[in-house]
């Protein structure tokens, strides 16, 4: 008797929380990823040109971010930004120090996913490009980058749905993302064991549905590409 | 039309051109043989500044640049690069865009002609090198000859005052090399000029105008194909040639 009752109780918690931490990961988590991901692939984008520009200072600072932002845990930039900079003076609200520390984090990484994929790509293709005078950004924008998009597709979709999952590192800083949701529910329920599991599991959804869609737009840049 | 005068250039140490003089004139068909490390394809590559010289001079049409003196100008190398088309040995089509697109390019980003034109224009050269039928489809559908006779209506589509060829046929298998030599012989027939190198002989036997042979990074003989294939006196040439024979 005892345990049916336990049992309905966990139930009875579970399918009441399930929809608020749903909505948190709607409200905050997807659109945290996605502002994140969008500035942190231009970011990405701007020091990979950077630092294959063949401009030394240029490419120097370019190496100089990267090696910060990679070398350094994120949740002590998030701390940083959120925790350290209100002393010289810089106040940021939870969400915009979220976005700032995520999207320059990300853009260290992509940035190195982005320079991987515009190397990868045959040094025949720029010949070729030069060979009907194509200038260097003209070849760029025509034939190289649209070959590295494809080539860089299945790194970045991996480096999204990491950062849908990282984005519960923001709870630290009270964002009340999916994470920071459970927390509260677990707190006030003594069932941290179920409630996580709860919280893992709408993250699985979510990597689910976006793995998905990645699957689906490598398809779609498959067709183009000698084998 | 193409006037070399004592070009040079090296990698590092390595003197791969030592002072090359050789003319093409308009209209004619240049045939480049010789031994592999004899330095022709680097010879071909720096006609469109593919590499630059470190030395001598090079002049296409009526632009003509120096490399003895100080750092060769872009503009430059954008004027003469317009006046060459270039084939290479592993076509080098760009594998995102069709066939048609593949020529279409050049002439709508670089030279920023109306669509509807170059369109036009680019199915006349696929007209001409025969694949009409292919003009939808991407390069890794299309055989290795077909993937070459598209490279050259790339290379004609930027009308090119001199096509330059890079071992065209180098990388084909033996019964794909015939299409794309036929599609060079019409080409020169209708009096195009071009500097091929290749190991095809009998092409530059029936074909070209002139036949150079480098050795070693200089030119060792140059002449008319009955000179050079006919009766050479050129020890080096002798040797080549027989070394071809008794394969």
């Amino acid at each position: 008797m005892f345990a049916d009752e336990r049992t309905q109780r966990i139930i009875g918690i579970l399918s009441d929380s399930f929809f608020p931490i749903l909505k948190a990961g709607l409200y905050f988590t997807i659109p945290l990823t996605l502002i994140t991901f969008v500035l942190g692939l231009i970011l990405a984008f701007l020091i990979a040109i950077a630092r294959l520009s063949n401009v030394k200072p240029l490419e120097a600072a370019a190496r100089f971010f990267v090696w910060i932002f990679r070398g350094t845990p994120l949740l002590v930039q998030i701390f940083i930004l959120f925790y350290g900079f209100p002393s010289i003076g810089i106040t940021l609200n939870p969400f915009p120090a979220a976005v700032i520390a995520f999207t320059l984090n990300k853009g260290a990484y992509s940035s190195e996913i982005i320079r991987a994929a515009i190397l990868s790509i045959p040094k025949g293709q720029w010949e070729a490009a030069y060979s009907i005078s194509m200038t260097k950004s003209q070849a760029m924008r025509r034939v190289i980058l649209p070959q590295a998009v494809r080539v860089s597709l299945p790194p970045l979709g991996n480096s999204f749905i990491s950062l849908v999952k990282d984005t519960s590192l923001a709870a630290t800083i009270t964002v009340t993302e999916l994470f920071q949701k459970g927390q509260q529910i677990a707190a006030v329920t003594y069932e941290p064991l179920w409630l996580y599991i709860e919280v893992a599991f709408i993250y699985l959804i979510f990597s689910t549905v976006l793995s998905f869609l990645q699957s689906k737009l490598e398809q779609r840049y498959d067709r183009m590409v000698a084998k | 039309m193409i006037t070399l005068t004592n070009l040079q250039k090296r990698f590092g140490e390595l003197e791969v051109l030592k002072g090359i003089d050789v003319t093409i004139e308009k209209g004619t068909t240049a045939v480049i043989i010789g031994p592999s490390g004899s330095g022709k394809t680097t010879l071909l590559r720096c006609l469109n500044l593919l590499e630059t010289p470190d030395g001598g001079s090079i002049s296409i049409g009526n632009h003509k640049i120096d490399f003895s003196g100080q750092k060769v100008r872009g503009a430059d190398v954008a004027a003469l690069r317009k006046q060459t088309g270039m084939v290479f040995q592993n076509y080098n089509l760009f594998p995102h865009l069709t066939a048609l697109q593949n020529i279409m390019e050049g002439p709508i980003t670089v030279l920023r002609k109306p669509k509807e034109e170059v369109r036009k224009r680019a199915m006349d050269l696929l007209e001409k090198v025969g694949l009409r039928d292919r003009a939808d489809m991407y390069p890794h559908q299309l055989s290795g000859g077909q993937q070459q006779r598209i490279g050259i209506a790339r290379a004609m589509a930027m009308e090119p005052a001199v096509l330059l060829f890079d071992e065209p046929t180098s990388a084909l298998d033996p019964e794909l090399v015939g299409e794309v030599l036929r599609v060079m012989k019409d080409l020169a027939e209708e009096g195009m000029t071009m500097a091929v190198v290749t190991h095809e002989m009998q092409f530059a036997r029936d074909v070209s105008d002139k036949v150079i042979f480098m050795d070693q990074g200089v030119v060792a003989e140059m002449g008319t194909p009955d000179e050079v294939f006919g009766n050479t006196k050129n020890k080096r040439t002798l040797q080549f040639l027989n070394k071809l024979n008794t394969i």
